[in-house]
């Protein structure tokens, strides 16, 4: 095989690893919100505020949704770089 | 690999053992060659043979590692095994079918031909096809080659276990796998 | 495959020897993947506390709180302190006598993480040894420090020359 030059003959699996750790990068980013809503919520509940309990258990549940949708994202990405699985 | 092959001729093999040396001079594993140099039969000949690792398609010894030290790279080059992972369990010293791999008590390692990767990779040719005066390590262009009369075979036969290796061995024209049959070797003379 | 290898068509792999691939790249492939995977059961796992509050929010009672004496009027003197259980045994409070005719009483679980706060007359406040974390006497808000919650307040009643805690704010 050639030495790459350019950025035009990148390999698919090369490809396919940069999207994945992007997207690792993401999951990380809507983690860290999440645990800090967590303990947000947890703060207002412990000091009698039980009203943020419901808005707070939804936006947690949009984002653990979507840290599962980048997850069958990566998937995907993983299953077409290595067809032979 | 890079617009190059690796072609290696045993009957051109003068004995000298600079790639022996040439192999040791690397930073990495220094004073430890990763050649393997063997006398053919050190009573009646002074034929010798310097072998590389073949860098097999489906590399047997990688297959067989129990702490998957031995990894194959995107180029197809396998690299020597993993320092943290390998337990010097002698698995890949067995299951070579060309008895490559080496262990090194003192460093508890297995330690093999990786292709020179840092040299290949950079465009440079492995230290031993350097320094070979007689060829019989070669690391040339595919055309070059086809002016030797030997020509190159990558496939080999040890009974029914066919091999596909990246590195090429000069066998005499017509032939075009090697086959082996290793209990044929194994027949020790009476009396020797 | 791009990297000229031989390529053959395989039956399907065991998950064993494509989970630890002898390839490098598909190594790669694999721990990313599980890291992958490690973090969004983290961020289910954060889900389900958030889930896990929001039940207990809906499953609580109104709180009945008993009566307890707790001191007589003129027990202690100005800036002095008496330590009481309430509302139920082990659950320590402490109150003040911050005036001639004023008294407060608090819970004495630091808000941070529940090591017991003192009063310190020096400083007219409450003040929790562990991490420096202050709150007010006059209604138990953070000064300074780590915690973020007021303290829970007990709320007295005086009912002749007697003290008498009938309920905590906010409700515990």
């Amino acid at each position: 095989m050639a030495l790459y030059s350019g950025s035009q003959q990148i390999p698919q699996q090369r490809r396919g690893l940069t999207a994945i750790d992007a997207i690792t990068a993401l999951i990380i980013i809507l983690l860290v919100v999440q645990i800090w809503l967590l303990s947000a919520t947890l703060d207002a509940f412990l000091a009698g505020h039980t009203e943020t309990a419901l808005p707070g258990a939804i936006v947690s549940g949009l984002l653990c949704a979507g840290c599962f949708a980048m997850y069958e994202f990566v998937r995907r990405v993983d299953r077409d770089a290595r067809p032979n699985r | 690999m890079f617009g190059y092959e690796f072609y290696v001729d045993p009957s051109r093999c003068i004995g000298c053992q600079s790639c022996v040396k040439a192999c040791e001079e690397c930073e990495t594993h220094r004073g430890h060659s990763m050649i393997n140099f063997d006398f053919i039969d050190r009573a009646e000949t002074i034929e010798t043979a310097a072998y590389v690792c073949w860098h097999c398609d489906d590399p047997t010894c990688a297959q067989v590692c129990p702490a998957d030290a031995i990894k194959k790279g995107e180029d197809g080059i396998v690299l020597s095994a993993l320092k943290p992972r390998c337990i010097a369990c002698s698995n890949c010293v067995l299951a070579c079918p060309f008895g490559i791999p080496k262990i090194v008590p003192e460093y508890e390692q297995m330690m093999k031909c990786d292709m020179c990767y840092d040299r290949t990779s950079v465009g440079k040719r492995p230290m031993c096809a350097t320094v070979c005066p007689s060829q019989a390590l070669a690391y040339v262009r595919t055309e070059e080659i086809a002016a030797r009369r030997e020509k190159p075979s990558n496939v080999f036969y040890f009974g029914n276990q066919k091999i596909t290796t990246q590195v090429y061995m000069m066998t005499p024209s017509g032939t075009d796998s090697v086959t082996l049959d290793i209990t044929e070797f194994m027949w020790e003379k009476a009396n020797a | 495959m791009p990297d000229g290898a031989k390529t053959t068509v395989k039956k399907q792999e065991p998950l064993w020897r494509d989970e630890f691939s002898i390839s490098r790249a598909d190594e790669r492939y694999v721990s990313r993947r599980q890291l992958a995977k490690f973090l969004t059961l983290g961020s289910l796992g954060m889900f389900a506390g958030n889930l896990w509050i929001l039940v207990k929010s809906w499953m609580r009672k109104a709180q009945v709180y008993n009566r307890s004496l707790v001191a007589k009027v003129g027990e202690i003197p100005v800036g002095g302190v008496k330590l009481f259980q309430y509302p139920k045994p082990g659950e320590q409070c402490i109150m003040i006598r911050t005036a001639d005719d004023s008294y407060v009483a608090y819970s004495q679980k630091c808000t941070h993480l529940s090591c017991a706060v003192f009063y310190s007359r020096e400083h007219d406040r409450l003040e929790c040894p562990c991490h420096q974390g202050y709150f007010s006497v006059q209604d138990g808000s953070v000064l300074q420090g780590p915690p973020t919650r007021p303290l829970p307040r007990v709320v007295l009643e005086r009912s002749g020359d007697a003290l008498i805690a009938i309920k905590m704010e906010p409700e515990v």
